[in-house]
């Protein structure tokens, strides 16, 4: 298995696997949603809400706040079920504290952690409004979980990966240029200088067979390789795209390993 | 309140909506401000073009 890094961004990763299998490729994507862990708002304690808001949708609202946390601090935070402490600890939760008195709008910066390293990506989420006199104050809990349990807790927004298309362009191909003027996403263009129909950006493709259609004489096939994907992964900020594919090859090869041990007899 | 993430992928939305809304306020076009956010899929621009502050 072969991986090429097309486009790398703070939250965006675009790379292609290649000599591998749709199965394989699925796995990536599925454990990359649901299994790897992040810290996200859990519990709310309200003290005082006099906001026209009802408490639980801003408690829905803080839950949907993507905390930033580098690896270090995350993996020091204990999975709330693997800890021993009975409701909360230090070990496995972090409290945020929210105080501010109205008018005006209540933004994400105005949240204080109790540790520096786990704070909210964006400081610029408008949380909820209050009118004079009105006053918010509530503790927050952030915990650790995975997005099978609740959405919060998914690193990638965008996780998805497509074939790799493959584009045949037949000899006999009469070069009327319909094909390059039907494709919505410019990857076929006419070059003038050896008069021919030619691809010009392939991975671009997304395989809609708009050039197909317009063919009189079907000389255009659009096809894919099975073993080919292109991988994109987009993350809310909360974990880097490396590090999600990374801890979910983890979770991947320990699901592997536990198979194995199960059929070898153990437990 | 606008939703703090696009409903239909996850993306945090909110964070760009005052700026979003500062710039088309100043006559900018919605697509351009758009674009230079960052904002590409068509079901995260939908959440801050269809959004109406009502108080």
């Amino acid at each position: 298995m072969e991986i090429d890094v097309k486009k790398k961004q703070e939250n965006e990763l675009v790379f292609i696997i290649r000599d591998s299998d749709l199965s394989f490729a699925n796995a990536i994507r599925r454990i990359c949603m649901m299994e790897v862990p992040k810290i996200a708002i859990e519990d709310v304690h309200m003290i005082k809400n006099e906001s026209a808001m009802f408490d639980e949708v801003l408690a829905h609202r803080l839950g949907l706040v993507p905390l930033f946390s580098d690896s270090e601090s995350a993996e020091a935070l204990l999975i709330p079920s693997e800890c021993d402490c009975e409701d909360q600890c230090p070990k496995c939760s972090v409290s945020l504290v929210l105080r501010k008195k109205g008018p005006g709008v209540v933004y994400t910066k105005d949240l204080s952690s109790e540790d520096s390293k786990i704070k909210p990506v964006h400081d610029t989420i408008p949380l909820l409004k209050l009118m004079e006199d009105q006053e918010v104050e509530l503790e927050a809990t952030a915990r650790l979980g995975i997005g099978m349990d609740h959405a919060k807790w998914e690193p990638t927004t965008a996780c998805a990966y497509k074939h790799y298309p493959h584009i045949t362009i037949d000899e006999k191909c009469d070069q009327c240029q319909k094909c390059a003027d039907a494709c919505p996403r410019g990857v076929l263009e006419f070059d003038e200088k050896t008069n021919q129909i030619k691809v010009v950006d392939l991975e671009n493709c997304s395989m809609c067979k708009s050039c197909v259609r317009v063919c009189d004489h079907k000389y255009i096939t659009i096809g894919h390789k099975d073993s080919d994907f292109i991988f994109t992964i987009e993350t809310d900020g909360s974990i880097p795209p490396e590090e999600v594919l990374i801890k979910a090859c983890d979770v991947l090869s320990n699901k592997a390993d536990k198979i194995i041990t199960f059929c070898e007899g153990g437990s | 309140m606008i939703p703090v993430r696009c409903i239909s992928c996850g993306k945090v939305v909110s964070a760009y909506f005052d700026e979003y809304q500062n710039r088309t306020a100043e006559g900018e076009d919605p697509k351009v401000v758009l674009d230079d956010l960052g904002v590409n899929r068509y079901c995260c621009r939908r959440m801050l073009i269809s959004h109406v502050e009502t108080w």
